[in-house]
């Protein structure tokens, strides 16, 4: 990553902003939140008719929360993550497998699946810090994890459904059921984990994180526990993920093993930040608008659409090292700030 | 042979030597001596083409080689040996020496004169280059270095890690080499090493030139002897 | 249970094979190629469609090894070329986040222009004996091809290329201090992983289909196989891949399909966790 020269990054810079400090005023930090979160909700009074298109509209709600989580832990603490479906997946199937075949009440089999998911995550992250593993190892294991629950959910069939999937009982007959209702609880929570990622930018948790991605070997001589802050990114990270998906198999009524499978939800995660921005705090949020109306644009594309996904990584990961959005962002910044000194 | 001109280069933006001007002409040992930090290994490097070069010019044989990348430069009979080595350590000495001949094929004259100048060499032919001891590495590197039959050794640092008597015999080796006609550019910190072996001699200080001359002249001036040879 | 291990050794060579690839690759350029199974899959069918075309059998074998090495030596010398520039973790980001998009885009055009295409290699002829199991000819082909690349592979280790291209493993700047060019080594290595992609795809398709879909298995596989034997080496991917391809068909007949994936993936992430440096890789 390349040093900023100047004050072109100002505290101001945060939601779009790469490697930034977060605003000192709780108001500043909090605003881009708070104007998302306003924004969104009127979607509903817009798309709320249409059955299909509110589904889409969770769906991108969804895919928001799994890039906050994805951020909490790639993009602040550098571990490659590669089994964010996997993560959600254990939320999903663990909730509808102890609510429809256990009959623990919904509420608690969701908790206690985000638990699962919780520890799962946390694990991972503990091992990839005790044995060192550099991020292209902690991805390959991860993505061994990712891989292999998708296998067991394939080979489980009497447990979960195998390739068919399972239809969900408990909670599409409640609120969840519902788009509308559905959608607002979404919004809710994607808000919540825009919170807790800001809020933990601001703590000193936060301040480890950065020094930790700039220069781990500093991070450590200055007496970052850089194990602990990689951990602890993995289980809040995780346990976003665990509940989106649990949350999210109630709602839609039904999960299948594609649900929360690698091509379908950790490259769209990728791509969705790679345009808005890794490690930043609307990142999540800009890049699932456009990949929501991307995806439906090109719904008629067929294959073609997988071939259009893979120019899109292609040419941002190129282009732009952290995101589109924020480069372009930093280039506005320097643009106006140049215009203003020579004023 | 070698004619560097005004070079200038540095990690990051910011150059470590400015304004080097440096000549080395055929069969002759040139020293550039200076302390830790002056810029010798940058020095050198930006002649190899192992870091680019912001200004100047560098001319081998007459030709203009500056910023070549290094496999060219090997190839047009300029070896260095970095102090860091950079040998294949899983393989054998003698794939090491082997190698060092890339792309020509390798002459069994060239790896027994390799092996006549460090007999050790021989004795340990078949072990893998990482298992060998520092002093043994360094004969290595200047071994596979010479078995392209280079016009230009450049030795960067040769004393490093050396017990003073391994030192004393490198150079030794480094002066049966001159007489075979080797043109040699040594960088190096131990002076009197330096200057027992070359005929001119360049003093690096904060990446500039500060002073030249024979060698003998070097010993004598009082600044170098103050500075490097530790009289009062 | 000899029958099996058998087939696990036939299995295991060619699981070798491919793991090369994806382990030389590694090695040289520090690139884990992520695309690596579209490679094979692609060669697989230009095979097919060349086959189908009515040309011989060598043509259109030769046809599908030219598509995939051609393939790699674009890939090297286009996109790779940003991601040589990075050093150390930013450029293994770049280059698997990069090879990931490639993939997608071969991966698409093949299923978009073949939507259910696969190569199948029928061999005729009676089963042949072997240690008293009855083995298919295609095994016996796909075997003998594979120990005959193999040995090739090692032979190439004791030559001036051969030696050259381990160098730039080694140690790159010491590579280039003897007048070795790294890309050019570099590109070479790629279009030769091309090549070894497509021959697998090949044998493989001896004994059984090899669909337009089976990319991400390929490469999943080959990373596996390169991970268990030690990124960079090369000896190490052989004994990895025999070794995962014999537990791979034990644990197919005795267990199932679906366990015998996790107990592969297992092994490549016990190996990053217990012994990161695989088999016979080198020790950090």
């Amino acid at each position: 990553m390349t040093a900023e020269p100047d004050a072109a990054v100002d505290a101001d810079a945060a939601p779009l902003g790469v490697s930034a400090r977060p605003p000192r005023s709780l108001a500043r930090a909090y605003w881009p939140i708070v104007a998302t979160g306003a924004v969104l909700a009127l979607v509903p009074l817009w798309l709320g008719d249409s059955r299909l298109m509110m589904g889409l509209a969770i769906d991108a709600l969804v895919f928001g929360a799994y890039a906050v989580a994805f951020n909490v832990i790639f993009g602040s603490t550098n571990q490659l993550f590669l089994c964010v479906g996997a993560l959600a997946g254990v939320g999903g199937y663990g909730s509808v497998i102890l609510a429809d075949r256990a009959g623990l009440p919904m509420v608690v089999a969701m908790l206690l699946a985000t638990a699962v998911a919780t520890a799962l995550g946390g694990l991972l992250s503990w091992v990839a810090v005790r044995r060192s593993l550099d991020v292209i190892f902690t991805g390959i294991v991860t993505l061994a994890f990712s891989l292999s629950f998708a296998n067991l959910l394939l080979g489980q069939r009497e447990l979960t459904g195998g390739e068919t999937g399972l239809v969900v009982s408990a909670g599409p007959d409640t609120f969840l059921g519902e788009r509308v209702a559905a959608y607002y609880l979404f919004l809710g929570m994607l808000v919540a984990f825009l919170v807790v990622f800001r809020a933990l930018q601001r703590s000193h948790v936060g301040w480890a994180f950065r020094a930790l991605r700039d220069n781990e070997l500093a991070a450590e001589l200055a007496g970052v526990d850089v194990a602990r802050y990689r951990v602890y990114a993995g289980l809040v990270g995780s346990a976003m993920l665990g509940i989106t998906g649990a949350v999210f198999a109630h709602s839609d009524g039904f999960i299948s093993p594609s649900t929360f499978e690698f091509g379908h939800v950790d490259v769209r995660v990728l791509v969705m930040l790679a345009f808005g921005g890794l490690g930043t705090l609307l990142g999540p949020v800009l890049g699932t608008v456009v990949f929501a109306v991307l995806d439906e644009v090109l719904i008629d594309f067929g294959q073609f659409r997988t071939v259009l996904y893979g120019l899109l990584i292609i040419a941002l990961f190129l282009g732009f090292k952290r995101g589109a959005v924020p480069a372009v962002a930093d280039l506005v910044r320097r643009l106006l700030a140049r215009r203003s000194r020579s004023s | 042979m070698l004619e560097v001109a005004g070079l200038a280069a540095g990690y990051l933006g910011e150059n470590v030597v400015e304004g080097v001007d440096v000549e080395v002409g055929a069969g002759q040992a040139v020293a550039i001596i200076g302390s830790n930090g002056a810029g010798k290994t940058t020095l050198f490097r930006a002649l190899c083409g192992l870091l680019p070069v912001s200004a100047g010019r560098v001319r081998f044989d007459g030709r203009d080689v500056t910023g070549q990348p290094t496999h060219r430069l090997a190839r047009a009979g300029l070896a260095y040996v970095p102090a860091e080595r950079h040998l294949f350590p899983g393989m054998s000495v003698r794939e090491n020496l082997l190698l060092g001949a890339y792309p020509k094929r390798p002459q069994a004259a060239t790896e027994q004169l390799v092996f006549d100048l460090f007999p050790r060499l021989q004795e340990r032919r078949g072990q893998p280059a990482g298992s060998l001891s520092g002093g043994e590495q360094q004969m290595l590197a200047v071994g596979r270095a010479l078995m392209s039959r280079p016009r230009l050794l450049m030795l960067d640092e040769p004393s490093t890690g050396l017990a003073p008597k391994l030192a004393r015999s490198a150079y030794q080796a480094l002066q049966s080499l001159k007489q075979t006609g080797v043109t040699l550019l040594v960088a190096e910190q131990q002076v009197p090493l330096a200057l027992s072996l070359a005929d001119r001699g360049y003093v690096l200080e904060n990446g500039r030139i500060r002073l030249q001359g024979a060698a003998a002249e070097l010993e004598r001036n009082p600044e170098v002897r103050r500075a490097y040879l530790g009289v009062a | 249970m000899k029958a099996v291990v058998l087939d696990g050794i036939v299995l295991g060579l060619q699981f070798g094979l491919l793991g090369v690839g994806m382990t030389l690759v590694y090695g040289l350029g520090g690139v884990l190629n992520l695309a690596y199974g579209q490679m094979a899959v692609l060669a697989a069918m230009v095979v097919a469609v060349t086959l189908g075309a009515g040309a011989p059998a060598l043509v259109a074998s030769g046809a599908g090894l030219l598509a995939a090495a051609a393939a790699g030596v674009v890939l090297d010398r286009t996109l790779m070329r940003p991601v040589y520039r990075q050093r150390g973790e930013h450029r293994v980001l770049l280059g698997l986040l990069l090879t990931l998009g490639v993939a997608f885009v071969i991966d698409g055009l093949l299923l978009w222009r073949y939507p259910s295409g696969a190569l199948r290699l029928a061999i005729g002829g009676e089963a042949v004996p072997i240690l008293g199991v009855r083995m298919r000819v295609g095994s016996l082909w796909a075997t003998g091809i594979s120990l005959a690349v193999a040995a090739l592979l090692l032979g190439f280790r004791a030559t001036t290329p051969g030696r050259a291209a381990h160098s730039v493993i080694q140690d790159e700047v010491g590579a280039r201090l003897v007048g070795i060019n790294p890309a050019a080594v570099r590109t070479f290595i790629f279009a030769a992983s091309g090549a070894l992609a497509a021959l697998v795809a090949q044998t493989r398709s001896m004994t059984s289909p090899v669909g337009v879909t089976a990319g991400f298995d390929f490469t999943i596989l080959a990373l596996i196989v390169a991970v268990v034997g030690g990124l960079g080496s090369v000896a190490g991917a052989f004994l990895a891949g025999v070794l995962l391809g014999i537990v791979s068909t034990v644990s197919a007949f005795y267990i199932g399909q679906y366990i015998t994936t996790i107990v592969l993936l297992a092994a490549a992430a016990l190996t990053i966790v217990l012994r990161p440096r695989g088999l016979l890789g080198r020790s950090p």
